[in-house]
């Protein structure tokens, strides 16, 4: 009990638990008014209205902490954003390099690179947004032997309401087009999963977002 | 009577309805997409600075908090599920980070008096202590005199309105563990401030 760190996680322990003058413990009746319970005796019960009182008297200094610390909802994030993502841009996070060009080329694009470029392609289609986005590199996953044969499976998040055969073909052709146009790859196959309907929004008009 | 808590999960912090959800943010973060998990550092950052600086009193500490636990996050990610929230996961997060951090701390008090804290004499009045700043620095300062696990269940109970289930989940331990260690931390608290007693 003097140390700071208790030692034990296991059973309530009631070594600070104090037996009132009229028969019940703190600790219950603490739970009473933790839980509201409507109980006669804690009403009439001049020891337990006592317990209670410290309790209360308690809760309105939290209060007032409480409000103190709700100060700091006009935190500025940017600065501690910025400081966590100069770390986070300098630490290299075991990713896979895919080949681009010739199998001969020593052509490499890291595939959360790449990816953020088709997730972006994706979500030029009006209330599309995409999720998992992984390049499946034919020469490292296939036999065929030419980088041309590797494909793309997206996970996309969709809006209610149109048609998902054609918006899943507009979106395969927007990805297809950019890693032709911005990756210089082209793809055997772009499979598309459809992870989720969502409810469209003002921004989700005729024209989706610009990658 | 006083008693009633906010049993929710944490606050939605999403402003921007345009923007991808933080579900699918994080599947974008766990394959390497630093934008995203920005976009998620930004959005949490300001509910989990608030609540390492409940955990640990003081603003330098808490930023350092939450700064080593995103970039524990960021490590993590990959092996995260999706199971909870990331809102969830990065509270359970910052949370043991802050515990961590309480338990290095030395003791501010001999430790006899940890365990029996007199009440204050300027505070033994029950009417003194309802009275505004001087009564929450008092309370700031009596939070020093209790254990890192009551201090972590307490904040989170009572000043984070957190159900006993929830905090046992973020620190960790079981639901009677926490209700034993926020019982404690309520009598040392009524006692420092001289509330009761």
């Amino acid at each position: 009990m003097t140390d700071r760190t208790d030692p034990s996680n296991s059973a309530f322990t009631h070594a600070d638990d104090e037996l009132l003058p009229c028969g019940r413990l703190v600790s219950r009746t603490w739970d009473d008014w933790e839980q509201q319970t409507d109980d006669a005796h804690l009403r009439s019960c001049p020891h337990c209205r006592d317990a209670v009182r410290g309790l209360d008297d308690l809760e309105s200094v939290v209060r007032g902490l409480r409000a103190e610390s709700a100060d700091t909802s006009a935190y500025d994030a940017e600065p501690l954003t910025r400081r966590i993502m100069d770390v986070v841009r300098l630490e290299l996070r075991p990713g896979r390099p895919l080949p681009l060009g010739e199998p001969a080329e020593d052509l490499w694009i890291m595939e959360a690179v790449a990816a953020r470029a088709l997730r972006a392609a994706a979500e030029t289609v009006a209330g599309v947004r995409a999720g998992s986005c992984r390049l499946v590199d034919a020469r490292v996953d296939g036999t065929d032997g030419t980088c041309d044969s590797g494909g793309v499976r997206l996970d996309i998040h969709a809006p209610v309401g149109v048609s998902l055969p054609e918006l899943t073909d507009r979106v395969r052709a927007r990805v297809w087009e950019a890693a032709d146009r911005e990756l210089g790859v082209v793809l055997a196959s772009v499979d598309i999963r459809v992870t989720d309907l969502v409810a469209g929004t003002a921004d989700d008009g005729q024209e989706g977002r610009t990658p | 009577m006083v008693g009633a808590r906010t049993q929710s999960e944490p606050p939605d912090t999403r402003a921007d309805t345009t923007a991808p959800d933080d579900a699918l943010l994080a599947v974008r973060a766990a394959e390497g997409d630093e934008d995203a998990f920005a976009v998620l550092v930004q959005r949490h950052a300001a509910a989990l600075i608030r609540l390492a600086t409940s955990l640990l009193g003081t603003g330098a500490e808490a930023e350092d908090a939450v700064q080593d636990a995103f970039l524990s996050a960021w490590r993590r990610l990959p092996e995260f599920q999706g199971r909870s929230s990331f809102g969830t996961w990065m509270y359970r997060i910052v949370t043991n980070r802050c515990l961590s951090v309480l338990r290095a701390r030395k003791p501010v008090a001999p430790l006899e008096a940890a365990g029996d804290v007199p009440a204050a004499e300027h505070a033994t009045s029950p009417a003194r202590i309802t009275e505004g700043r001087d009564a929450v620095r008092e309370l700031r300062e009596a939070l020093d005199l209790l254990s890192a696990e009551q201090r972590a269940c307490w904040v989170l109970r009572e000043l984070d309105g957190r159900s006993y289930e929830f905090v046992a989940d973020a620190v960790g331990i079981s639901q009677e563990a926490v209700r034993a260690r926020v019982f404690r931390a309520r009598r040392r608290l009524t006692q420092a401030l001289g509330a009761w007693r």
